[in-house]
């Protein structure tokens, strides 16, 4: 079942003191399926943020449709989704506890007691328990990040939607959103997210939606896409004392190196399959205007 | 109605929170303070120049939050994308644009309420009796504050808080010199003047029918019916330029 379905959509502005129109969306489509994590990746400027905005109705769009939990996107959808925007700047005066409980109290009404064990349980798997009563203009980077996507999971959200989550974090503070993006897809949660960070989204995606130009060229498993750009064979032998590697393009190939190098009695030290990274597919369809 | 309220409260508490809002309530407070020497200078009126110069400090007080604040009220949350997790939520806009109004306005409501018990222990110190007169007189500068918040918020619709404080300063005085105006125009013999006060009486609001302070300074009568109307006169600006501007607010792309 798809949690959302875009189609066609198209949106423009208006740039510069004559209004000229700039088409940034072109006809996009695609689907975010249940409980999977979805990577939406696209070069900058290519208009995922824009697709971001047009979804959860922040900007108006020119043509096509956005259909969110099976309907337009109406207050008892909004219930069902969270979001992060990209650099949040939350409202500084509030401490972490009353910043999560503000977002929830706006979602819908909940018991006191419900919300403090939720609240609780939200800040230790984020790791922020121990700054809960700090007000947030003195939380880091990192903690400010953690604690927006505490606010995305405060009423416990069937879809989350994520824009550029890690951009600007530390290896470490990278590592722990990964895991809470992994822990929230575990318990049954959708997660659509973009990054620029693919060996992230390499990791962390079951499927991949690719934008370029305004329009999607990739939509499909993240594994699908890795295998469907081929891959090598990395032979590594022992002979005459010397190490030495050979690669080959198919397993046929491999099969009869093997036989070659144990009849003139080498030794086989190590045989591995090497393929493309999601960064170098994505710098080839995004960047050098490959598709696939 | 609930989220307007949780809206409201938020917004009520990050200006609680705010230093400028105590830089201007100790300006409000020295002010009145200062009232008390002031009116030491005069042997007779002692009490009606403390009296008038309490109540413009509290009246340009409230007229000061209501355009400075008032003027980020918006744009402050689309600048910094605050708004975008409010409006991801099940909130509409025109909730969140009541939410905003209704924290500043209870903001001002608080602050000026505060601001008059001080005035009235200055008051009580002169010996002077105010009472109805004094609350009523509360009530048109909270009046004017309103219709101030309304206008800046439907300039903040559509331009920078630079011009939004300056298109409501503008409202402000010319809301107060809307009677020196039409003066001036029966008495002079070009059109245009005439033209101009004509068009400036139904686009920009009389303030100085919401303006009691004479209530207190000359104890003139209290005619309860004739300030209900003019209160309500008030409040119906406020209601439409506040309706103009969630109708403008439907239509902004705020990503």
């Amino acid at each position: 079942m798809n949690l959302l379905q875009v189609r066609e959509l198209k949106k423009s502005y208006a740039r510069g003191l004559l209004g000229r129109k700039v088409s940034v969306l072109k006809g996009l489509s695609f689907s975010v399926p249940a409980g999977v994590v979805t990577g939406f990746l696209g070069a900058n400027g290519a208009g995922k943020t824009t697709t971001m905005r047009c979804i959860l109705g922040f900007d108006f769009v020119d043509s096509g449709q956005v259909d969110v939990f099976g309907g337009p996107l109406n207050v008892a959808a909004k219930r069902r989704l969270g979001f992060l925007p990209e650099r949040p700047y939350f409202y500084e005066h509030l401490t972490g506890v009353e910043f999560l409980q503000f977002y929830a109290h706006l979602t819908a009404p909940i018991k006191k007691a419900e919300l403090r064990a939720r609240i609780e349980r939200l800040l230790r798997r984020v790791d922020l328990l121990f700054a809960k009563d700090r007000p947030l203009r003195n939380y880091s980077k990192g903690m400010l990040q953690k604690i927006g996507v505490a606010q995305a999971l405060i009423h416990e959200p069937e879809l989350v939607i994520l824009d550029e989550p890690m951009s600007g974090l530390d290896p470490d503070g990278r590592l722990a959103l990964a895991e809470i993006i992994l822990q929230t897809a575990k318990q049954g949660t959708a997660v659509f997210f973009t990054s620029h960070l693919l060996h992230d989204t390499e990791r962390l995606c079951e499927r991949l939606v690719v934008m370029k130009d305004g329009k999607g060229i990739y939509e499909g498993t993240t594994e699908e896409l890795l295998n469907k750009s081929g891959f090598e064979l990395e032979v590594s032998f022992l002979k005459n004392g010397e190490r030495q590697l050979v690669k080959v393009g198919t397993d046929i190939e491999v099969q009869s190196l093997l036989m070659k190098l144990l009849n003139d009695g080498a030794k086989i030290l190590e045989v591995r399959r090497l393929r493309l990274t999601l960064e170098e597919i994505f710098v080839n369809m995004a960047m050098r205007g490959g598709r696939t | 109605m609930r989220a307007i309220w949780i809206l409201a409260l938020n917004t009520f508490k990050e200006v609680i929170r705010d230093r400028i809002l105590y830089a201007l309530v100790l300006f409000a407070m020295l002010l009145i303070g200062f009232s008390l020497a002031l009116g030491q200078l005069s042997f007779a009126e002692q009490a009606r120049i403390s009296a008038n110069f309490g109540m413009s400090a509290i009246h340009l007080c409230a007229v000061m939050l209501a355009i400075f604040i008032g003027s980020n009220l918006v744009y402050k949350e689309i600048e910094k994308k605050t708004i975008l997790t409010i409006l991801a939520r099940p909130i509409g806009r025109t909730q969140f644009i009541l939410g905003k109004s209704l924290g500043l306005a209870l903001l001002i409501v608080t602050m000026v309420s505060g601001l008059a018990l001080v005035l009235c222990m200055v008051f009580w110190g002169l010996q002077v009796h105010v009472g109805l007169r004094f609350v009523l007189v509360l009530l048109g500068l909270l009046a004017e504050a309103l219709v101030l918040l309304g206008f800046t918020l439907l300039f903040s619709m559509v331009t920078k808080p630079l011009l939004v404080v300056c298109f409501s300063v503008g409202i402000f005085m010319i809301g107060h010199w809307q009677g020196s105006l039409q003066f001036f125009a029966e008495r002079s013999q070009g059109r245009e003047l005439k033209v101009i006060t004509w068009v400036v009486k139904y686009i920009i609001p009389d303030l100085e029918r919401v303006n009691w302070q004479d209530l207190i300074l000359y104890e003139q009568p209290v005619e309860l019916a004739a300030k209900m109307w003019s209160l309500g006169y008030a409040l119906s600006w406020f209601a439409f330029c506040v309706s103009l501007a969630v109708v403008l607010f439907k239509r902004k792309d705020v990503g």
